[in-house]
């Protein structure tokens, strides 16, 4: 769901671990530990790699040392703020197939920009990337779930403004739920610039407040008393 | 109707032109000559990340040098 998702998607993220989204039960948890002990991948940090801490939204982390994968990172996590539940993400889901016959589930481009709409710097220029790779893939022949995904999702002020003026009845209809949409429609690029700004602001602000919690329990299990 | 070029650097408009599957491909290029170099797997730490440790220990490399080691330096 990491890295690679968005280099498919059209961003490009170097990343050099391996981020997996999964379904937290048990019997797909004790696949996992098989396939995990294949790797020899051993858990390096807390939280422990137990039910319990992937429901309520933690990362568990592992480092193979496999040969053939020797030092890489693997995470996975069950839930993320924002994101639906696994049973609607694996319902939207991408395959591909690559020449080699191998297969990759990779998460829905909407769902992959929920998920990167986090507290990290990082993270925001990779969103603006992933939404202008597909609009520009796009744009000639958009169905209307497209439209409305670029409406909702886009970080590009020239690209918002150019898509409002083509639609300007769902540009409408959606700026109650995404109000600088008005910014947009009437071309108005700085102000449009300021409110994406502060759009960006609010959910990093959101991210934050969502993981205090969890870092606190982190904390705990870093330094029991 | 806005194209690639106008908005971003040529690198961007090209890598934005690709499939999916052939930037999926040449990603795996660019990490073959990655380890062919002998790049690290270990991840950058990532202090904005609500995981990031402090305090865990970080892989040294492999040299067993930091990485980064002040070879000159004026008095000031």
């Amino acid at each position: 769901m990491g890295g690679q998702a968005c280099v498919f998607y059209g961003a490009a993220e170097f990343s050099r671990d391996t981020d997996l989204a999964i379904l937290a039960d048990a019997a797909n948890l004790a696949r996992l530990r098989k396939a995990l002990a294949e790797l020899r991948a051993e858990s390096i940090a807390v939280p422990p790699f137990e039910l319990k801490y992937l429901r309520k939204g933690h990362a568990i982390h592992f480092r193979c040392q496999h040969p053939e994968a020797l030092r890489m990172r693997v995470d996975v996590m069950s839930k993320m703020r924002g994101v639906d539940s696994f049973a609607k993400l694996w319902r939207r889901r991408t395959t591909i197939q690559l020449p080699d016959g191998s297969a990759y589930e990779l998460l829905s481009l909407p769902d992959l920009v929920q998920a990167k709409k986090t507290q990290r710097d990082k993270d925001w220029p990779m969103i603006r990337r992933l939404i202008e790779a597909n609009y520009f893939e796009n744009q000639k022949r958009p169905n209307k779930a497209q439209i409305q995904f670029w409406l909702l999702e886009l970080r590009t002020p020239e690209l918002l403004i150019e898509l409002a003026k083509q639609n300007g009845a769902m540009c409408r209809r959606l700026s109650a739920r995404r109000p600088l949409l008005a910014s947009a429609a009437s071309g108005k690029k700085v102000e449009l610039e300021r409110m994406l700004t502060a759009e960006e602001s609010a959910e990093r602000k959101r991210d934050q407040l969502y993981w205090l919690p969890l870092k606190k329990e982190l904390e705990k299990l870093r330094h029991p008393k | 109707m806005i194209q690639p070029e106008q908005l971003v650097e040529d690198e961007w408009a090209e890598w934005y032109r690709l499939t999916p599957v052939q930037r999926w491909l040449e990603s795996e290029k660019l990490w073959q000559t990655y380890l062919v170099l002998g790049g690290s797997l270990d991840p950058e730490p990532d202090t904005q990340s609500p995981f990031f440790d402090a305090n865990a220990p970080r892989p040294r490399p492999a040299h067993g040098r930091a990485s980064l080691r002040v070879l000159r330096r004026s008095r000031v």
